[in-house]
């Protein structure tokens, strides 16, 4: 580049910079920048990684991307970009990027045990059919799956879910988002009977006090991290409090770090509602009008299989705490119960079942959780002073109580990652209702999401085993009538059963009971907790596994056939945020190669599939619902037929292209805008897929509290998304507060209005007494949830903690930051973080590669006794970014067995130089 | 090579120190100071992706940091990026050497 083209950027790059800091140019600089800029198109985009949902612009020039800035109008990020949001425009032109079907081959027919050669998209999809045929005769609906995403665009997820739900009849489609928010559902759906968080980004500007629990922001979230840090640095009065279980990037500039022992977070936030009790610090008022109190049963196992058939032998010890457990100390003083009392896990099946309670047996519950009995039981770090320790619980209660404060409490990981995830989810909603703080400007328990779409897709579409779009869940016949009557499906189309959870799915594949399966959009054979069962079970003759995936992958590698992907500003999308924010984008660039977007892929697949196929009679294992009495799903084809439908319509125009879609033009030039669409032109049947599904799908939603804005509004030049429910076109900002949200009942004050297990049983702390069901509309739930100690802990054999999660630079399993070749060698592998202390005394240095053996499997990583995470004695922590450092055949397969999320944060481990 | 936007804010009265630390480290460029606010904004000029971001990281370390995060990025003939694309599509292997092994 010459110098004065490097000169004319600088300028063009500081002018952006500047505009995006609010500082006035003058005239002439920004006519230079400009022209700097000649025959750049921008466009207004989202980045591609995490939850938080920051708005970017798109430079192109000549079919390339060239060139990314930080939207100085988007709300979120305010024209700032963390480091991961400069590879939006690297990560799609990667060396290995794949631009072709690739499947395993010998003389020239599908082979399990073959190489993989290139295809043509025809074959490819030949071979997926008749494999998917094969199984679905055999099994019926349920012998087939889809591992679903937290990063599908709206109507990529919406396309699969219809595919599944409505077309193939199964349940069987799961996200990745299962590994990641999960807990923080259960926790909304509990709590408010409606998904996602009351309030949105803005409470950090308004608040005086951020508690961060189990979250490392400044790694994680790194700009709602420069929000949080920048009023932290701009008003003393400001405080902020990190909890955590290893000392962080986010203890930096925070006034308080408290390190607690794994599992104990429950404990701390008991202790605080005690003390709430105890200094009658309760908000009556609110609590009284507004909310109820509720407990459940503790005996719930840890979503581990009933069975040890498949376990290693190793694994044995733990996985019988599945079916009991005796009690230790803590737990039996924690749930009033006497130490090594055993106690037969009878509620392992019905988790989430739960009654209200008396504000008395409440208080009751709490009792136990003394400030000596927490500080003992929760002090993380050994070399701390226990009495320096318990002023901190204390001064993190006060802080919480103190009316003159606001308080925000944000988390992620650590709480949703967790064997009782819903329970310390549920926690901090009690805490802040309480004290009547929440829903509120700067006051609210705010759950932060770590993947793009986990909310706009995962949550919001329904591409859950058990969910249909806005809430509405499979097993309630009137959701499902809903649903078929919005879809103009027969009645009984739909399958009541739920079906399997991600890592269900992988436990169905290795014991047979799925054996075709459809990756897409993640990596799930790497960032599944116990991978080494499943790599064995995805090789399995009988499975069959397809992988659409940009690059190659630890899945792609273990798949049968790899279809070539389009990637984010390859593809027109919606993306839905943390904060309830739905954000749009178009095509900027063709993708590479025959790479094709999951919207096309979906479709295609549809196209090969006639009603008769799939709408006749079904056997389903175990069904057990309402209508559906002798356990199969009807044939719907007589119904089909009077409704217009004929035997041999293929899904593709039954579901997708009905006759209204295909009044939705593409090309679409209003808002089109030059753009192009390759799917639309692919497809060439003249109509704008995205657009149609979406406008279909948001219908779901209209007057059910959900609202969206229609598919053109989010791509009006002056939207930077909204924040549902967007009513009369004004989006909502505080959900459950009649002073911003039109959905509370006048006068209510506050009103919440979720309808999700609204009607509930009452009885005391242990047991229901009275099984009549009193309505609680209206209302919030105020849960005791006591502390239950992990499954698994350190001991002799296994002797440290090991906790796994994100670095900033990379993003999940790696598959796009790590083809960025530079970035990748900033850190060339995932490292061991470790205490000195614990390193010396297993003889390792600093830089020593070591393995990291568990029950489960071992890897080498090399040893960090340094740098940015610091362990105390006891603990340590490697990234899940790397398949060289796989550390997913380390940890554990347990779920909260509420919300069926993997806990990656407790196993126990023991290290030792390789 | 990579340019990047960045935007520095500093307490207000550390702002002309903080400008002439900034002006001593290596490929940065300061262009416009709003002395009231903190706000300085300058440029990164770095090789390659590690430098832009440990070169970002050694901006965040300084004492007095308030706040230090890219804005802008352009890597229009950025040479790592170019050789990411195989020139011809249809001359190259379709089978990645991972999926080999």
């Amino acid at each position: 580049m010459d110098v004065t083209r490097r000169e004319f950027l600088k300028t063009s790059a500081a002018a952006a910079t500047a505009t995006a800091a609010g500082i006035t140019l003058p005239a002439a600089a920004l006519a230079k920048s400009k022209e700097a800029e000649a025959g750049v198109q921008w466009d207004k985009g989202v980045c591609r990684f995490c939850g938080t949902g920051c708005g970017i612009m798109v430079g192109t020039r000549d079919g390339r991307i060239v060139a990314t800035k930080g939207d100085p109008d988007a709300p979120v990020n305010k024209g700032l970009n963390c480091i991961k949001g400069y590879f939006n425009g690297k990560i799609i032109y990667g060396k290995d990027r794949l631009t072709q079907p690739l499947m395993r081959m010998t003389d020239g027919k599908f082979d399990k045990q073959g190489k993989f050669q290139a295809v043509s998209w025809e074959r490819a999809f030949d071979e997926m059919e008749k494999q998917f045929r094969k199984t679905y005769r055999e099994m019926g609906p349920h012998g087939v799956a889809i591992f679903g995403s937290g990063q599908y665009t709206i109507p990529e997820g919406y396309v699969s879910a219809k595919l599944m739900k409505a077309g193939f009849r199964s349940n069987n489609i799961d996200p990745n988002a299962r590994h990641c928010m999960a807990s923080a559902v259960v926790g909304f759906i509990q709590t408010f009977g409606i998904d996602e968080p009351a309030g949105n980004y803005d409470d950090i500007e308004h608040t005086d006090t951020v508690v961060t629990w189990g979250a490392n922001m400044a790694e994680c979230h790194p700009i709602l991290w420069a929000r949080v840090s920048d009023r932290r640095l701009t008003d003393d009065n400001v405080k902020l409090v990190n909890l955590t279980t290893i000392s962080n990037q986010t203890s930096d500039i925070a006034d308080m770090e408290i390190i607690f022992k794994p599992g104990t977070d429950l404990a701390i936030q008991n202790y605080i509602l005690r003390e709430i009790v105890k200094n009658d610090a309760v908000n009556h008022d609110f609590v009284n009008k507004h909310c109820v109190f509720a407990t459940g049963p503790y005996d719930i196992g840890y979503g581990m299989r009933p069975t040890d058939k498949y376990c290693y032998e190793a694994e044995k010890d733990i996985q019988v705490k599945e079916l009991r457990v005796t009690l230790d100390k803590d737990e039996a003083i924690a749930q009033r119960k006497k130490a090594g009392e055993v106690v037969e896990q009878k509620n392992t099946k019905v988790p989430v079942k739960h009654w209200m309670i008396g504000y008395e047996d409440f208080k009751k519950g709490v009792e136990p959780y003394t400030l000596d009995f927490v500080a003992q039981l929760s002090k993380g770090d050994p070399d701390e002073d226990l009495e320096a320790y318990k002023k901190k619980l204390q001064e993190l209660a006060k802080l919480y109580m103190n009316k003159n404060r606001k308080v925000v409490s944000f988390w992620t990981m650590g709480f949703n990652q967790h064997y009782r995830g819903s329970w310390v989810n549920e926690q901090n909603y009690a805490i802040h209702l309480l004290l009547g703080k929440q829903c509120m400007p700067g006051n609210g328990a705010f759950s932060l999401t770590g993947q793009p779409s986990a909310c706009g897709t995962a949550r919001e579409v329904g591409t859950f085993a058990h969910r249909l779009p806005a809430d509405l869940v499979v097993f309630n016949p009137k959701h499902r009538a809903f649903s078929e009557n919005l879809w103009k499906l027969p009645p009984n189309t739909l399958n009541p059963k739920v079906g399997s959870h991600i890592t269900k799915i992988m436990r169905d594949l290795e014991d047979g009971n799925v054996k075709w399966a459809w990756v897409q959009v993640n990596n799930p054979f790497q960032a599944t907790a116990n991978a080494n069962h499943w790599l064995k079970a995805a090789r399995k003759a009988d499975n069959f596994l397809v992988v659409s995936d940009p690059y190659p992958t630890v899945s792609a590698k273990v798949a049968d056939l790899i279809l070539p992907t389009a990637m984010i500003f390859e593809k027109w999308g919606l993306y839905g945020n943390a904060e309830r924010r739905t954000q749009a984008w178009r095509q900027q660039v063709a993708p590479p190669g025959e790479a094709m977007g999951d919207v096309w892929q979906g479709l295609e697949f549809s196209k090969r599939f006639k009603l008769k196929d799939v709408w006749g009679e079904q056997q389903v294992p175990g069904l057990q619902a309402e209508g559906f009495e002798d356990g199969k799903l009807p044939s719907v084809l007589a119904d089909a037929q009077k409704m217009g439908y004929s035997p041999d319509d293929t899904l593709y125009d039954v579901l997708f292209a009905t006759k209204d879609n295909r009044k939705v033009k593409w090309p679409d030039k209003s808002v089109a805008k030059g753009h192009d669409n390759h799917i639309a032109e692919k497809l060439g049947d003249g109509w704008f897929p995205e657009k149609a599904l979406f406008n279909e799908y948001r219908q779901f939603g209209v007057g059910h509290a959900h609202d969206l804005a229609a598919f053109d509004v989010y791509y009006g030049d002056d939207v930077r998304g909204l924040k549902w429910p967007v009513v009369d076109g004004k989006e909502t900002q505080w959900r459950f507060n009649e002073q911003y949200d039109s959905y509370c009942a006048k006068g209510s004050g506050f009103d919440f209005y979720g309808k999700a297990l609204k009607a509930l049983p009452s009885g005391d702390l242990d047991k229901v007494t009275n099984a009549e069901k009193t309505s609680l509309a209206s209302k919030a739930k105020i849960f005791f949830r006591p502390y239950a100690a992990p499954p698994e802990q350190p001991d002799k054999n296994y002797d440290l903690w090991f906790s796994t999660g994100r670095v900033l630079e990379h993003w999940h399993t790696g598959t796009m930051t790590r083809r960025v070749p530079e970035l990748h060698r900033a850190v060339p592998t995932a490292v061991l973080f470790m205490n000195p202390a614990d390193a010396e005394a297993r003889g390792i240095k600093r830089n020593d590669i070591a393995w990291i053996e568990s029950r489960r499997g071992k890897v080498k990583a090399l040893v960090e006794t340094q740098g940015r995470n610091r362990p105390t004695k006891g603990y340590t922590f490697a990234a899940f970014f790397d398949e060289g450092v796989f550390v997913n055949k380390v940890c554990l397969d347990v779920t909260c067995p509420m919300s069926k999320e993997e806990d990656f944060k407790k196993a126990a481990i023991k290290v030792y130089k390789a | 090579m990579n340019i990047s936007g960045i935007l520095v804010v500093v307490s207000p009265q550390r702002v002309e120190s903080m400008v002439d630390q900034l002006s001593g480290l290596d490929g940065i460029d300061v262009h416009h100071i709003d002395a009231a606010t903190g706000r300085i904004v300058i440029t990164q000029e770095a090789a390659t992706i590690r430098d832009e971001v440990d070169g970002l990281k050694r901006i965040q370390a300084l004492p007095g940091i308030i706040l230090a995060e890219m804005s802008y990025h352009n890597f229009e003939d950025d040479s790592e990026l170019l050789q990411g694309i195989p020139a011809d599509l249809d001359d190259t292997d379709k089978v990645p050497a991972y999926l080999k092994e």
